[in-house]
């Protein structure tokens, strides 16, 4: 905050010591002497700081940094101090609501495991340096002096958008790199290119609310797919008035299929399988459907009910009624996630499942055609676990001489056979932008402590809009913490000042993104009006700003299916699911004591690691609830205490992904097991995204027992009555169209 | 309480529940929460975390059964014959219900929980001895006993700096629970009377209504007939004091209910019956 003059962390610590002075007034101390910096004035709460009136809040507006939803937040600042974020009402995306995982914000912030100074290595380890030798280290390998150029520079990161992405270009175009990695491993890549190929559009926007049914193959939309906050309104309103039907096909119960209507497990990578049988049934039956050409209903015979039973191991008569409540209730909305994408037929399985939105007539209803923020270079790169696999690829070639790290940990999401630690130590210039010791930060050979989320500035164009594109303003919610943190855009900014001259007009990145949203062009910057000041305290105040999208048009396109079997794996006959929530998301946030206290939505287990599997296949090894379950697969193999539920495949052992760190701070470090670890390198087959769903393992007992430490004591009623249910004819008789 | 006094406002005393009883009541808070828009997702319960300064206990302490969750999200599984839970789970949040008639009340040999003219059941931490009748006397099991000085190593620096100084930090031997955010009733009162105004509906939003992601709770004043949730509570057919079985009410398929009403505690929160679409 460049043109603050008045430094509120040092006004509160004045507060502090001033009290302490006066008390101090016995002894013959001058009470106009504060013992800090021996100021000569002590400032009164009488006189506070601008905007601080003690003991009122002020909620500012800014954006939420715990995923890649962008949801907007108002923050509640007393004394300088932020202490609760809350959602910002205005903010498309999340309607003035949040997730537990953007409450747990302010404990990124306060985090007591932050990187409080810059460190350089220095005989093979870290040390910590002032910021001038740092810099003067980054200059000297990067820097204009340094002949650094071409796509020996490589850069990692999270999903970024807005002016961090557009910053991350210029320093990229200024070395001359296309090496811009951007790993995710939650992400939707498959659906997305699904969605390009088939539909034109790679975001298309969903309208759950104007949908009778939703079938969803393991599209967890509620937890961790796209937008789950805004999917929450959506899906609140699709369950008001008609109440629309919700299924959901998935070989382990997602928080989403545990408020389904009818969930199915199919055997894991037979989805496709399932959607043509669902698509060949409803087209056999006449239904008054879209018809398809020839050689698609061609390609679609095979799969026969009895054909598709067998492959996919889900009854006929559910198949028939799956088919039967599409067209029945429709409109339809159909959908595909994690556990249908990331297999090695990914792709053929999620063009199966969109093919079941073409025929049902979605495309113009419940899917109607993204409107893209207008300014191309801001929106978001969408991170993907295929970068995760180039990237572990160049390492391992050699070709990285210096490589910069932000917002992402490869070294704890990539499985160990791709040998990424390995190949980070080939580079010979590793910088880390990073808040937390985390398993690739202490790799680095310069840290580079940055400002939290609540103390840097910033703007956000969320992937998924909502058909509403926003720039959404990351504003400090207070002081830096610590005196040693910059701000990530500052440091590209400063890099680049090493590199060129063009950069030189700008003081800071807030006068950066400052310059460039108040000129912003009338079609982004849309309804604010007014002169440059009067614009930026708007946009302040509002903390969104509603651009004029372009709304595209979607073309659909149909496909021969060419839908292949998963291979089978002899020797390894269980299905590994590592699967991921919202709390621990991919593992970003174990070291956020609150989420790590929030029991996992479906197994209820808190502060570990679990592996979940069905009764069946529990008794058969003889496995109850806190036994310990080795899980093996061709690449490694990690121990788990079995939690045992019936929402899960006989076949497949899930193991989320969250835990098991080796480093980043005491909530994390030494915290069970990281299934990410043991994943064969096995790719999906069009897109080459990581297939996370396609190890398969074995299971055995690993003859240990320990308490499994969950919420609950008891995982039925009792005949209780906690939870009463009522049936969907009663609510419609008696609530109806709301 | 002299006889004198019971016989001469004898009419007073002998008020039916759903007049207050004894009480004379300023508000009466209350909340709906539809369980049919619940998703479980925890956030009500992050969110609570982050308001009211609880602790997080860690892993040893949480199998002990010494988590401080003011607001927990239970998950049931049906009890079914098949393979497969077919129609999910089913979940719940669980919180203080803030009874008319709360079994804690009564019990606790210091009066420490006792009843406030808004209709909550409030605790005194300075009063606390904590002898835990009361939570051995809640059928909720939402009553919290701080088995350690949990601020020790709760709040690790900076975290501390998260606390919200709206309230306090609970020590060592009190018991404590959700309080529907009194803090932040006490801030809209406050800014009502600065205004020179009377609460309005929408002028108080506990931390969890305002987190969730689906907007299931709805808290309100049930004895302003305006508020949302007094609505809800009318078209649900759920009234103040005891007993609102399903064979009572006028239409026995309206969703609301309370849960253990049938003990006659009278809980402020009702819920709304989680739908299951049985043709699916």
């Amino acid at each position: 905050m460049s043109n603050v003059k008045v430094n509120r962390r040092k006004f509160l610590k004045m507060l502090g010591w001033g009290g302490a002075g006066t008390a101090l007034a016995g002894c013959d101390m001058p009470t106009t002497v504060t013992l800090e910096e021996g100021k000569e004035e002590v400032v009164s709460y009488l006189m506070p700081e601008e905007y601080v009136i003690p003991g009122i809040g002020v909620w500012y507006a800014s954006t939420c940094t715990q995923c890649e939803a962008g949801c907007g937040l108002h923050g509640r600042v007393r004394e300088g101090r932020v202490l609760k974020l809350e959602g910002n009402p205005d903010s498309p995306i999340n309607h003035g609501n949040t997730c537990l995982m953007g409450q747990a914000g302010v404990q990124a912030h306060y985090n007591p495991d932050r990187i409080t100074s810059p460190m350089m290595r220095k005989g093979g380890s870290l040390q910590n340096v002032s910021w001038d030798d740092a810099m003067a280290e980054l200059s000297k390998r990067v820097g204009s002096a340094s002949g650094l150029k071409g796509d020996r520079f490589g850069m990692v990161t999270g999903t970024v958008s807005g002016h961090q992405a557009v910053i991350i270009d210029e320093l990229m175009s200024s070395v001359g790199s296309k090496n811009h990695y951007v790993t995710e491993v939650v992400n939707t890549s498959v659906w997305s290119a699904v969605c390009r190929d088939m539909l034109g559009d790679e975001l298309p926007t969903l309208n759950f609310d104007k949908a009778g049914v939703v079938l969803s193959f393991g599209a967890d939309f509620m937890g961790t797919w796209t937008s789950p906050v805004h999917y929450m309104g959506e899906y609140a309103k699709f369950r008001k008035g008609k109440r629309g039907a919700l299924i959901q096909i998935e070989p382990k119960m997602t928080l989403t299929g545990g408020n389904a209507d009818l969930w199915l497990a199919a055997n894991p990578g037979t989805e496709g399988a399932l959607a043509l049988g669902i698509a060949n049934f409803i087209l056999d039956r006449g239904w008054n459907v879209n018809d398809v050409p020839s050689s698609v209903r061609k390609s679609l015979q095979q799969y026969n009910l009895s054909a598709v039973e067998k492959v996919t191991g889900i009854a006929t008569d559910k198949i028939k009624r799956i088919a039967s409540m599409l067209t029945e209730r429709g409109p339809a909305l159909v959908i595909a996630g994690a556990s249908t994408e990331n297999h090695e037929n990914g792709y053929d399985s999620v063009a199966s499942v969109m093919l079941l939105n073409l025929i049902m007539g979605s495309v113009g209803s419940t899917i109607e055609a993204n409107s893209r923020f207008p300014e191309k270079s801001m929106r978001a790169k969408q991170g993907s676990s295929k970068d995760l696999l180039l990237l572990a690829k160049s390492l391992k070639a050699k070709s990285l001489d210096v490589l910069f790290t932000y917002n992402t940990n490869p070294s704890y999401s990539a499985p160990a056979v791709l040998q990424l630690d390995e190949g980070l130590s080939n580079v010979g210039f590793k910088v880390a932008f990073s808040m937390f010791p985390d398993e690739t930060t202490v790799k680095a050979d310069l840290v580079l402590p940055i400002f939290s989320g609540m103390e840097d500035w910033g703007t956000h164009v969320a992937a998924y809009g909502a058909g509403e594109p926003t720039l959404s303003l990351q504003q400090p919610l207070m002081e830096p913490l610590y005196k040693e943190t910059r701000g990530f855009g500052d440091l590209m900014l400063n890099i680049l000042k090493m590199r060129s001259k063009d950069f030189d007009k700008f003081a800071d990145y807030y006068g950066y993104i400052q310059t460039a949203v108040v000129n912003m062009p009338a079609n982004v910057v849309g309804s604010v009006t007014g002169d440059h000041a009067d614009m930026w305290t708007n946009i302040l105040q509002t903390g969104v700003i509603k651009a004029k999208g372009e709304k595209g048009s979607l073309t659909p396109k149909l496909v021969e299916m060419k839908y292949k079997p998963q291979q089978e794996n002899a020797g390894y006959p269980m299905h590994l699911i590592p699967s991921t929530g919202l709390g621990l998301w991919d593992g970003r946030h174990a070291n956020l004591p609150w989420l790590q206290e929030a029991p996992d939505q479906i197994s209820k287990v808190v502060w570990g690691s679990w592996a979940e599997l069905h009764p069946k296949k529990a008794a058969e090894l003889g496995l109850k609830n806190g036994d310990y379950v080795r899980v093996t697969s061709a690449s490694g193999s990690v121990e788990a205490q079995v939690y045992v539920h019936k929402g899960i495949h006989p076949d497949a052992v899930a193991v989320p992904v969250g835990q098991g760190h080796t480093e980043y701070g005491r909530y994390a470090k030494g915290r069970g097991v990281n299934p990410m670890k043991i994943l064969n390198p096995l790719m999906e087959r069009r897109t080459g995204e990581l297939a996370t769903y396609a190890t398969r393992v074995t299971v055995s007992n690993a003859h240990q027992h320990g308490k499994l430490v969950h919420m609950g004591g008891s995982e039925i009623q009792m005949g209780r009555k906690f939870v009463r249910t009522v049936s969907a004819d009663s609510l419609r008789r008696t609530e109806g169209e709301v | 309480m002299s006889l004198k006094n019971i016989l001469e406002n004898f009419s007073y005393f002998r008020r039916d529940a759903e007049m207050g009883g004894h009480h004379e009541y300023e508000h009466r808070f209350g909340m709906a929460i539809d369980l049919d828009i619940c998703t479980g997702c925890n956030s009500c319960s992050t969110a609570c975390y982050a308001e009211n300064n609880l602790a997080v206990v860690g892993k040893d302490k949480f199998e002990k059964g010494q988590a401080m969750h003011w607001l927990r999200i239970e998950r049931y599984w049906d009890e079914i014959e098949g393979d497969f839970p077919e129609q999910g789970a089913k979940f719940i949040p669980m919180m203080c219900q803030q009874c008319g008639a709360a079994t804690c009340e009564p019990v606790c040999p210091v009066a420490a929980t006792y009843h406030t003219p808004d209709g909550l059941n409030a605790q005194v931490y300075n009063r606390c001895i904590g002898s835990r009748y009361c939570s051995n006397n809640c059928p909720f099991r939402v009553r919290y006993f701080n088995f350690w000085s949990y601020y020790e190593d709760s709040w690790p620096e900076p975290l501390n700096m998260q606390l919200n100084p709206d309230l306090s930090v609970r020590d060592k031997g009190v018991m404590e629970k959700c309080t529907y955010c009194i803090q932040r009733i006490r801030v809209a009162k406050d800014t009502a009377a600065r205004e020179e105004r009377t609460l309005v509906d929408g002028d108080i939003t506990t931390a969890c209504q305002q987190a969730c992601p689906t907007d299931a709770i709805v808290f309100g004043d049930t004895m302003d007939p305006k508020s949302k949730v007094s609505k809800m509570w009318a078209k649900h057919q759920i009234h103040r004091g005891p007993v609102t079985q399903k064979k009572d009410k006028a239409n026995g398929e309206v969703r609301g209910y309370r849960v253990f009403d049938e003990l006659n505690v009278d809980p402020s929160t009702m819920y709304l019956e989680r739908v299951r679409d049985t043709e699916v």
